[in-house]
């Protein structure tokens, strides 16, 4: 696991650590991760005003192009500890979101499993969605001229 | 009727980035953080996104704590120069289930910014993926503060927008 999160956070010039503050909301900042092999933690440095304390925290990686499209992204899920004057992520897991090859089909596959166990625990039929609809938002979105 | 004000620059990055990195927080108390398009509605002082009943996660986490966030750092696309990064703490709500009622606005802004989005929803592919894709769960989000750094310079200490929350 360490040497693949390694690989797909190197993809990314920095990612967002987010941690949770003492408000109980999370709190997030661009940092740029650095691995340190032997403990199999990232270690990096945080601004001081960032109530950053030991616990849970997250880290992702994403990218899109100048069409939102392409998209990539990395979860990874840990903890954060204070090393010194740095901070180490030592992360307990991670996955990959769109634009990940296979794993995008298997995400699309797991996708429709997951509708349909969300609308049997709630015993929901499937909602009809309203195509035409949806293809006149797309018209005008596109006719805009907004970028 | 929203009470506070956020400084132009500030505004056009909640209207341009095409995406913000939103934060829920897991039933073990670790946060996940996921890109998502959001709709900045100025006028109410709100934010509306959605998810997809296909990736319900963000919406079981909400429902068990509304505590969020979102961070605005990715300008990629945006037209905008050197402009600052956003981070808006808030209260969530996940709404009922919606096959376009509601999330209208957040269609609108993935269609204005993806064009490729089409394909999901037209032809083949709206068999296939569509009808998950698209049945949505609406979530708005009610922020309690607005920090932002002035040319995403993370070093610094960020500023606040007054009245907010």
């Amino acid at each position: 696991m360490w040497d693949d999160l390694v690989r797909k956070l190197a993809r990314y010039p920095s990612v967002v650590l987010t941690v949770v503050g003492a408000d109980g909301y999370p709190y997030s900042v661009r940092c740029v991760p650095v691995p340190d092999a032997s403990r199999k933690v990232f270690r990096m440095m945080l601004p001081g005003y960032v109530a950053a304390q030991a616990g849970p925290a997250g880290l992702l990686g994403h990218f899109h192009d100048d069409a939102l499209w392409n998209q990539t992204n990395v979860v990874a899920s840990g903890t954060l500890e204070p090393d010194g004057e740095a901070w180490v992520f030592r992360a307990t897991r991670h996955i990959e979101g769109a634009g990940a090859g296979m794993s995008a089909f298997r995400q699309l596959r797991g996708g429709r499993a997951a509708a349909q166990r969300y609308l049997d625990r709630r015993g929901l039929p499937w909602p009809q969605i309203p195509w035409a609809k949806l293809h006149a938002i797309y018209a005008r979105a596109r006719s805009s001229g907004r970028g | 009727m929203t009470t506070f004000q956020v400084p132009p620059d500030v505004a056009a990055v909640l209207h341009r980035f095409r995406t913000a990195e939103l934060t829920t927080i897991g039933k073990d108390g670790t946060p996940a953080t996921w890109p998502v398009t959001v709709v900045y509605q100025e006028d109410r002082g709100e934010f509306l996104t959605s998810t997809s009943i296909g990736f319900p996660q963000k919406a079981v986490n909400i429902e068990r704590n509304p505590r969020v966030s979102m961070l605005f750092s990715e300008p990629r696309a945006s037209g905008l120069g050197n402009p600052p990064a956003v981070l808006v703490q808030g209260d969530a709500v996940a709404g009922e289930l919606t096959a376009l009622e509601g999330v209208e606005e957040v269609w609108e802004k993935v269609y204005r910014f993806q064009p490729a989005a089409k394909w999901s929803t037209w032809g083949p592919m709206q068999w296939a993926m569509g009808r998950w894709y698209c049945a949505r769960i609406p979530i708005r989000i009610v922020p309690t503060r607005i920090l932002w750094w002035p040319n995403a310079d993370f070093a610094l200490e960020p500023r606040e927008v007054s009245h907010v929350g």
